[in-house]
């Protein structure tokens, strides 16, 4: 016979003010089953949870019913406290008698009948509720990182740093990300790869990281802690553990004038290439769809100076698999193009500014790439048009971001800061030449952030227009940028030689590929989401998968760093214990009942429904049947709902508790 | 007006299929044949499992072979040999059934030996099975067969078949029924289902109804009433119609064997018009992995979320 016991809570007044929690109390009271029952002003706190305690052992309560909040909100908490006065906390459940029930409703006698009815349900429910032990699986200690950009960089030396192995995968020849490409950084001018590339040189040297670049992620099995990750290493056509890294074959080789992408397509590299001269490994690929050799099978000068004979031009994509407990996708972001409308997308293109037609409107990363002294022009900023140095400059904020009419509405966050730090760039290499920049707002929050907006315009003559641009035309060696400066309430026509647009962020091409493999969810721009915006920040739903920088929303490095940072504690407070414990909310299949026609591995969108034989102590097979992996269960019931024999049931919440809550209606 | 069908063929059907039961039997290619044997009445036909060559003379095919002997390899099995090929003889709508079983992994495609009938047309009922094929006695889904013959099987008949068009007859009434109010319609279903002496000859029969223990005969908890009451009654076919939606391939067993001409197989047409118009899904030849109600794409209909 259970001895349930029952607590109202007041909620403050958020309950108690539209439903009379001491008649709900009275009234349950009166329940078969129900010995204690009682209400109290807050139930969540420290005296609240011990009256419960104190209930369970004082009125040898064997199941407990807590009528308060929704249980998204404290069902831990109170089963937490149960478990502490000795009973097992899936013993415990919650009526959820203030979203469902006070919060709205006005009428107090109509909201106190309901209060007592779903009660009734739930005291209902727990006497079915069964003892369900914590599920608990292994943990490999080893970990993946996605992307080798500054996100993943840190969350990898981070864990590796605590001793356990990280898979690090890049998709570039190099790791390094956008932040190699640019030149200074904000809010204090510090040269980004001089803060950059010794860390991407202690990756390398990191004994506990394994690094895979010019690879990608082909495919996801598993669950947290035991994930089995494929990799498809790229065809290098050089052999890392040959090539000395010498850089003769770069030299050679006879294709000189490819665009080369990390110098944002401004400037030129060989077929046989490393990225740029501090490339993480120091090791080239050879561009097989510019290659003399790939194309016309002549050629071949790079393996004929080759010392050690590192070139391979038969090298094949190789898939590596690699057992790994926890996920850090660091995938970061990509940069709004003006030049096309994206197919298939709400997001529409800016044919108002030329559509990328006029050679002088270049992108904010662009600009970082003159403005660096490893850039194509070597740090002189120099139009790409005709390479005179520009005296008349536009910026303008804003490109994408922000443009509902454009199909984007989210602010970029970094573009502010970066354009005041353009603007600095720019007037410390051209002394005569004057910057503008057209902007809505400044969003300058952050520490030192401010000042250096300020400092923009006070000190290094950076004209700011309040105002957007409307058209963008070529007129003669000039282009034109027609704005308005709502500020003082006139149109703007500016003669500029150079316009920069910070183009919005954007996450990757192809996120949402990498997110399928993954089983994570991400929003409608492709930004990869979140477990709980403000309480889960760094983790995804799906367990043992983490987020670090600009995957997840745009990000300035300090943001991106600490997030790296915070994924890598995550992942090392999953390490810290040998056997992984979880909720045991799992289906579970009465082998008895079924037979087999896998309707439920078809559906389980985790992958946790396996095939299993039954055999007779002989051997022989007497059926095939559905086995859920309660390691990988995430217990959203779709198998329950979809066998046709019933034959599956989701612990805590089985058919026969639901039909016991419809029928105490 | 009577229609005549031709149904010449059926005894050239039935030597080729005698002759090939012969060499797959005596060659060792498969252990045993589900197919249909004469029965004691004039004219009438009954399954029947052969395990010896000799046997074979004893298959036949007439307009009377009306029963879809997918049942005789999953739940009433117990006289097929467990190990081996099993042959049997299929028309084109049992082998729809296959299919769908195969795809439910119930069945392996590469144990099976699979004799397909062009078939033209059988009996709407075998209370009289001698009696010529026509327009009136030919069974309703005859009428809308799409699969007189049957492809992908290891051996079918070369003969050719004519197969005259006829009256749709359950295209014919669920317009009917479309056509009423849902109120009108409910009454008549009320109707329908309240002859129901739930005997379950409708879950016996079908070849997907499939699992040890129907979700029906469960009792904790109890989720459809057992009694042949109303309200049990109405459970029962709903629960029925939904499991079956997506996955009947329309043999209409189920209303050829209820003793109460309850007409199931309308309930089960409509629910397959609605798969159509939905998710462009019909039942056929092809073992598809993942029914359309297992599956979720973006394209999906969603315009029932209001």
């Amino acid at each position: 016979m259970s001895r349930i016991g029952v607590f109202i809570c007041h909620c403050g007044e958020n309950i108690s003010r539209t439903v009379d929690v001491e008649r709900v109390a009275a009234e349950v009271g009166k329940m078969p089953g129900v010995s204690f029952s009682t209400d109290y002003k807050y139930m969540c706190s420290d005296p609240g949870q011990n009256l419960l305690k104190n209930a369970i052992q004082e009125q040898k309560l064997t199941h407990i019913v807590v009528a308060a909040c929704s249980p998204r909100m404290h069902e831990k908490t109170f089963r937490k406290a149960v478990e502490a006065a000795g009973l097992n906390p899936y013993l415990c459940e919650m009526a959820n008698i203030r979203e469902h029930c006070s919060w709205v409703h006005e009428n107090k006698e109509e909201a106190t009948v309901k209060a007592t009815e779903i009660v009734g349900m739930m005291v209902e429910r727990v006497k079915k509720n069964r003892v369900l032990p914590t599920i608990t699986v292994p943990v490999t200690k080893r970990s993946l990182v996605i992307g080798g950009g500054i996100a993943g960089i840190q969350a990898a030396l981070d864990i590796a740093d605590c001793g356990h192995e990280v898979v690090l995968v890049e998709r570039e020849p190099s790791i390094g990300g956008h932040m190699a490409q640019l030149s200074e950084t904000f809010p204090t001018l510090d040269c980004s790869q001089c803060i950059m590339t010794p860390k991407m040189v202690d990756v390398a040297n990191h004994p506990k990281i394994k690094l895979y670049t010019y690879s990608e992620i082909e495919l996801v099995e598993g669950y947290i802690g035991n994930f089995q990750v494929t990799i498809k290493k790229k065809a290098r056509s050089v052999d890392e553990d040959r090539c000395t890294g010498c850089g003769v074959c770069m030299t050679k080789c006879p294709q000189k004038k490819i665009p080369n992408k990390f110098d944002q397509n401004i400037g030129m590299r060989t077929a046989i290439y490393v990225p740029f001269p501090q490339a993480v490994p120091n090791t080239p690929v050879i561009d097989r769809d510019n290659c003399t050799w790939y194309k016309t099978g002549k050629c071949g000068v790079c393996q004929k100076v080759c010392g050690p004979g590192a070139v391979d031009f038969e090298q094949q994509d190789q898939l590596v698999v690699e057992p790994v407990g926890a996920i850090v996708v660091a995938t970061g972001f990509d940069l709004y193009t003006i030049d096309e409308k994206p197919k298939g997308s709400p997001i529409k293109g800016y044919g108002e500014f030329g559509h990328g037609k006029i050679p002088d409107v270049i992108d904010g990363m662009t600009f970082e790439r003159l403005a660096s002294a490893s850039g194509p022009t070597g740090g002189k900023i120099l139009r790409p048009s005709d390479g005179k140095e520009p005296k008349q400059i536009v910026f303008i904020q804003c490109i994408g971001s922000r443009a509902r009419e454009k199909g984007i509405s989210y602010c970029s966050k970094v573009c502010c800061m970066y354009t005041a730090k353009h603007t600095m760039l720019y007037h410390h290499k051209v002394h005569d030449g004057q910057a503008y920049v057209f902007f809505m707002d400044a969003r300058t929050p952050g520490k030192s952030y401010d000042e250096f907006w300020r400092r923009s315009i006070e000190e290094e003559e950076a004209v700011y227009i309040r105002g957007m641009v409307s058209r963008l035309y070529q007129k003669g060696d000039k282009i034109v940028v027609m704005g308005s400066d709502i500020a003082v309430g006139v149109q703007v026509e500016i003669e500029a030689d150079m316009v920069v647009l910070a183009t919005a962020i954007q996450p990757q091409k192809g996120a949402e590929l990498l997110a399928q493999k993954l089983g994570i969810s991400y929003d409608k721009y492709n930004f990869y989401s979140e477990a709980h915006a403000k309480l889960r920040p760094v983790e995804c739903a799906t367990a043992g998968i983490y987020l670090a920088g600009a995957c997840q929303g745009p990000k300035d490095i300090p943001e991106t760093v600490s997030q790296a940072s915070a994924a890598a504690a995550k992942v090392m407070t999953l390490f810290s214990k040998d056997q992984l414990e979880r909720e045991p909310i799992v289906a579970r299949v009465k082998e008895s009942g079924c037979v087999g026609c896998f309707a439920c591995k078809k559906v389980c969108a985790y992958g946790a429904v396996e095939e299993k034989e039954i055999r007779d102590r002989q051997g022989n097979l007497i059926k095939t049947v559905a086995f859920v992996n309660p390691g990988v269960c995430a217990g959203c019931g779709t198998c329950q709902a979809t066998c046709p024999s019933k034959s599956v049931e989701l612990d805590g919440y089985t058919d026969e508790q639901v039909i016991a809550m419809i029928e105490a209606l | 007006m009577t229609q005549p069908i031709d149904t010449s063929i059926y005894a050239a059907i039935t030597e080729a299929i005698q002759a090939e039961a012969h060499r797959i039997l005596a060659e060792g290619e498969v252990t045993a044949i589900v197919g249909y044997a004469a029965a004691r009445r004039k004219g009438s036909a009954q399954p029947i499992i052969i395990t010896d060559a000799a046997d074979s003379v004893k298959l036949i095919f007439t307009p009377a072979c009306v029963n879809n002997l997918a049942v005789y390899l999953t739940k009433a099995k117990k006289d097929i040999p467990k190990n081996g090929k099993i042959g049997i003889v299929v028309k084109g709508c049992d082998l729809k059934a296959l299919s769908g079983l195969m795809g439910e992994s119930q069945l392996k495609r590469e144990e099976l030996y699979l004799i397909g009938v062009p078939c033209a047309g059988v009996l709407a009922s075998t209370v009289c099975p001698d009696q010529e094929l026509t327009g009136d006695s030919i069974a309703p889904k005859c009428t809308e067969c799409d699969a007189h013959l049957p492809t992908g099987c290891d051996f079918v008949p070369a003969e050719t078949l004519v197969t005259p068009e006829l009256e749709r007859k359950y295209a014919v009434e669920i317009a009917r029924l479309e056509a009423l109010t849902p109120a009108e319609r409910w009454v008549y279903w009320k109707e329908q289902f309240a002859k129901c002496i739930k005997c379950y000859a409708c879950r016996q029969v079908c070849p997907f109804c499939f699992c040890e223990q129907c979700l029906c005969d469960r009792n904790k908890p109890q989720m459809v009433d057992t009694t042949p009451r109303p309200a049990g009654n109405t459970a029962w076919h709903i629960v029925r119609a939904m499991h079956l939606a997506g996955r009947c391939a329309g043999c209409a067993e189920c209303e050829r064997v209820c003793p109460m001409d309850i007409p199931l197989n309308l309930l089960n047409r409509k629910m397959a018009k609605e798969l159509k118009e939905l998710y462009n899904h019909e039942a056929g030849f092809e073992v598809l992995d993942k029914g359309p109600l297992n599956m979720f794409t973006e394209k999906d209909d969603q315009s029932f979320i209001k």
